[in-house]
């Protein structure tokens, strides 16, 4: 009987012992700081040092394993190691949940406004030689208090996508992108697409596209002066906007209903989804698509035009001259920062070296360009880039046709203004709805 | 001193056999859901490091966000149709197939089929069903309903969900209904045929009454999944056409992500945990009244 009890007694601390270590296990392991402590007994002798990189880009997600495996061979001691974000799921989203876990990314890519919510645990990083050759502005809206806390990764621009093959046969001859400067130029080829047989333009209706992208430009064609941008956002916030009767925004709304006149979608204009842009645009079934020129690989893989494809500003006057109707929109859209809380000097000294070796280096140089087609944010990279979507943004960036985008919204705007946008386009609102829609939701914004 | 020891014996059995069980479930149910309803009280963005406690701000935010109630609204829309709608589709199919029709096991398996595709792979076949397969027959055969995308028109796009939730569930509960109708006792169904009663006769006041079991649970099931319903609405609707579909689940969530207001969206979940539980317990409280002996 004594023995028996003994027994319950060993199974019971058994149990236990199960139920602790195995938790023990599960938490630490993972965990960075285990991990951490074994590199820097690694790193103090002289070998390997392990850093991670969280991506977002999901389309260049191939293209970053095989920059890591490229900075290998460059410096053999270091490892890097590339993360995938989930299709859909937002960079900060993931990046806060590997904070809360206590298991950062030694390097995370996150979009521009996300920047500042990271302050307290990212590096400075304003001594980096980098920082000498990044181009103008660039760096401008992730500097707090005087330092800039991340790395520029990529400039995006977006506005009309035109398919050269098809607007060459509208206009007979070669088409001149300059040759439109104002909506009515606009609606003329518009007119010249369809009479040759050809639906004009496809809207894609996706709330990011109409919100993000399409809208924001009522706010970033206020001025060129991105100083009076920001204070047109406050007055928004403010709600002492009267949208209604704001020229830049009404242009813009008139050109979108020119637009939604010559839409191929007309009948159904919600019913579209991303996949469907690019394939009617590669295939020639439209003349021209609202995006950007990360679109480049989906068209790509639908060409018809022998890779002739360009940007066009969208413009929203009949006054060539006003701000916005020869300038194309882009910014830096990705930014990479270094975590400081968990990961060791070491790591966070070979992850500057990434960075770098992205800039400096032949190799990094060529992934940027050639393998990624990002269009880099530094003056000293000259390669041209091999898309024509990028090499078209790149023309407008030499020539000083820019516009910034926005890049610091609310993060819940593209959803909601999307939504009004994308109510605005079935007619199930009209321009009252969707000004008072904005004005609502900008003074909703904490 | 003995009855000591014997406390003490017999709690540590039962820490033996629960111990785990009980430890698991403090720590991924019991303690997330009370530092959930700690986190109503601070305005925690989700990422910072630090945070401040604010009271009951946040509940009252959630009392004057109207966009929560009027997706609540929809959510008790959408909640009624399905769970009617699937209770009563399941009961038909199960009825048919206890009636002992050829081939019934094969047709049992395959109503039921539609439940183990998960919520986000079902979302998507759907949508390509409404928003291709359909559109090319309705223009092939210019059938004028089917002509344009159901999932383009706020009414219409409502009506899919709840499609795709009863093709989803309808086949689950059928198994329910069917382990009921099998133990129905065949001894008064005998003698009620000899009776004389006519098959409708015998379903109304045998049948019936005798599956309440059944449909308390069934009942209780689809309300509780089509309350919490999210994955298929991200898949199929993604809350659109412009934000006409979208359902409270997702709209807590994107209050919490999205608009990173994450106090104010624990708040929400909080709030719509207590409205779940106090209609589900009302159905079952209900429901249990009305269970008969055969």
């Amino acid at each position: 009987m004594k023995k028996f009890k003994g027994l319950h007694v060993l199974l019971l601390a058994l149990a236990v012992m199960l139920v602790v270590s195995a938790c023990g296990n599960n938490s630490a392991a993972p965990s960075n700081e285990g991990a951490a402590s074994s590199n820097q007994t690694n790193a103090s002798s002289g070998s390997e040092v392990k850093i991670s990189l969280l991506n977002s880009k999901g389309e260049i997600q191939l293209q970053l394993e095989e920059a890591a495996k490229a900075f290998k061979e460059d410096y053999p001691n270091i490892t890097l190691e590339i993360l995938p974000t989930a299709a859909g799921q937002s960079p900060f989203e993931r990046a806060s949940a590997l904070y809360a876990a206590g298991n950062p990314t030694t390097i995370t890519m996150l979009d521009t406004g996300d920047v500042e919510k990271f302050k307290d645990r990212v590096l400075d990083l304003s001594g980096e030689k980098w920082m000498e050759d990044a181009v103008e502005r660039s760096v401008d809206l992730t500097t707090f208090d005087g330092k800039n806390l991340a790395f520029p990764l990529a400039i995006e621009g977006y506005g009309f996508i035109y398919n050269k093959a098809v607007v060459d046969k509208a206009v007979g001859g070669s088409f001149d992108p300059n040759s439109i400067q104002t909506r009515d130029d606009l609606e003329n080829l518009f007119k010249q697409i369809e009479a040759s047989g050809v639906a004009p333009l496809i809207i894609s209706p996706m709330d990011w596209s109409l919100g993000a992208h399409y809208l924001a430009l009522a706010y970033a064609g206020q001025s060129e002066d991105t100083a009076e941008v920001a204070k047109f956002i406050e007055d928004l916030k403010a709600g002492q906007v009267d949208l209604g009767s704001n020229a830049v925004f009404n242009g813009l709304i008139d050109t979108f209903d020119v637009m939604m006149q010559y839409n191929i979608d007309k009948a159904s204009p919600l019913a579209g989804t991303y996949e469907r842009g690019p394939e009617v645009l590669g295939k020639g079934e439209v003349g021209i698509w609202f995006q950007g020129n990360w679109a480049w690989p989906q068209i790509s893989s639908f060409d018809t035009a022998d890779g002739q494809y360009g940007f066009l500003p969208i413009p929203i006057s009949n006054n060539a001259e006003d701000f916005g109707n020869t300038q194309i929109s882009s910014a830096v859209s990705k930014r990479l920062v270094i975590d400081k809380e968990k990961s060791t000097p070491e790591q966070q000294e070979a992850a500057k070296t990434f960075l770098n070796w992205m800039v400096y280096e032949e190799k990094g140089q060529d992934f940027l360009v050639n393998k990624a087609n990002i269009i880099p944010a530094f003056s000293n990279i000259t390669l041209e880039a091999q898309d024509p979507l990028a090499a078209s943004i790149q023309d407008y960036i030499s020539r000083g046709k820019t516009q910034d985008s926005m890049s610091t919204m609310p993060a819940d705007h593209w959803s909601k203004v999307g939504a009004s946008m994308q109510k605005y386009l079935a007619k199930a609102g009209d321009r009252a709805t969707l000004v008072k829609e904005i004005e609502d939701y900008w003074k909703s914004v904490k | 001193m003995i009855a000591e020891k014997g406390v003490w014996r017999q709690l540590r059995t039962r820490l033996l056999f629960t111990g785990p069980t009980l430890f698991a479930f403090i720590t991924v149910m019991i303690i997330p859901f009370f530092y959930g309803i700690y986190l109503t009280f601070t305005n925690w963005d989700g990422i910072a490091t630090t945070q401040e406690l604010v009271g009951f701000q946040n509940y009252g935010e959630v009392f004057r966000d109207t966009a929560f109630w009027q997706s609540f609204y929809l959510t008790l829309k959408y909640v009624l149709f399905s769970v009617l709608f699937i209770n009563v589709v399941a009961f038909a199919l199960a009825y048919v197939l206890t009636s002992g029709l050829k081939g019934q096991s094969l047709f049992r398996a395959g109503f039921f089929v539609p439940n183990l595709i998960g919520g986000i792979v079902l979302g998507f076949v759907w949508q390509f069903i409404f928003s291709n397969v359909l559109v090319y027959l309705g223009k092939q055969a210019s059938i004028p309903i089917f002509s344009t995308s159901w999932l383009a028109d706020p009414n219409k796009a409502f009506w899919t969900l709840v499609i795709v939730t009863v093709w989803q569930y309808a086949g689950y509960m059928m198994v329910i209904y069917v382990a009921g109708l099998m133990s129905v006792p065949k001894d008064i169904m005998e003698a009620a045929s000899i009776d004389g009663a006519s098959a409708w006769r015998k379903l109304r006041t045998m049948v019936l009454p005798l599956m309440i079991p059944s449909f308390i649970v069934c009942v209780f099931l689809s309300l509780q999944r089509t309350f919490m319903v999210y994955d298929l609405n991200i898949s199929l609707t993604e809350g659109g056409p412009f934000a006409s579909t979208k359902m409270v689940s997702m709209h807590v969530y994107e209050k919490a992500f999205l608009s990173r207001d994450y106090g104010v969206g624990q708040a929400e979940a909080f709030v719509l945990f207590l409205l779940v539980a106090t209609i589900t317990l009302i159905q079952v409280y209900f429901s249990k009244k009305m269970e008969v002996e055969a």
